[in-house]
């Protein structure tokens, strides 16, 4: 169960984060505002996340290379889509 | 609270090569059936065998985790999988869920710029009568012009 609750809020700083960003950037007076808060509480996230008593250096990198694994491994499966029906 | 990630710390690639497979599974399965259900001909043709390879694909992890099938043993020891699928699952519907926090927050958020820099004393010094008077005016003008000269053809 540690892992779920782990990785689930890693992908929540994750989207929080990028989104934040993305907000912040392009948003415009309240928007903005609204986007750099985002940012905070990713920032807030990732903080809590490195704690010495919440990371584990190895095991922290198993769960996000098993994320980027299935990542990469879901757009290879779009690419041979793709080059399936374009070639079609 | 203690949120340490306590499974066994096996080595990195274990955990991404497994994962990846099942990644390239995942999208050949969902974009085979996509395909074959809403394709035509040859498109619906490639769904079929985009579909079948995806099942193979995930079978193959099946049985090669949980079955007797000790292909690759070490990327596919059963403990280390379910950690890795648990890991990416998690991670991806904790994306999921921030997703919907932002969205439910920008839409609740009034995002229109305040009210009090709109410049209303404008609109109350319209007096909308007077306005429509002379948009009658007008059209009536425009609208006699218009016959005068059919008559002089």
């Amino acid at each position: 169960m540690n892992i779920v609750i782990s990785m689930g809020l890693v992908g929540v700083m994750l989207s929080m984060l990028f989104m934040g960003l993305l907000i912040a950037y392009y948003g415009s007076s309240k928007t903005r505002n609204v986007g750099f808060v985002f940012l905070l509480i990713g920032a807030g996230l990732a903080y809590y996340l490195t704690l010495p008593e919440t990371y584990s250096k190895v095991i922290f990198l198993d769960g996000m290379l098993a994320f980027v694994g299935g990542m990469v491994g879901g757009i290879i499966g779009i690419i041979v889509f793709l080059v399936a029906i374009i070639k079609s | 609270m203690d949120m340490t990630m306590d499974f066994n710390g096996e080595m990195l690639m274990e955990f991404f090569v497994s994962m990846l497979i099942i990644g390239i599974g995942v999208a050949l399965l969902a974009t085979g059936m996509f395909t074959s259900y809403f394709g035509a001909g040859k498109s619906q043709k490639i769904g079929f065998a985009l579909l079948f390879f995806g099942i193979i694909i995930l079978v193959l992890v099946y049985l090669m985790t949980f079955g007797g099938v000790d292909a690759i043993p070490n990327q596919f020891n059963e403990t280390t999988f379910m950690d890795a699928l648990l890991s990416g699952v998690a991670a991806l519907g904790g994306m999921v869920v921030g997703m919907f926090v932002i969205l439910f927050v920008l839409m609740k958020v009034d995002t229109v710029d305040d009210l009090e820099d709109l410049d209303l004393e404008d609109l109350e010094d319209l007096d909308l009568d007077e306005e429509l008077k002379k948009l009658e005016e007008e059209l009536n003008e425009a609208d006699s012009d218009d016959d005068t000269s059919e008559e002089e053809e």
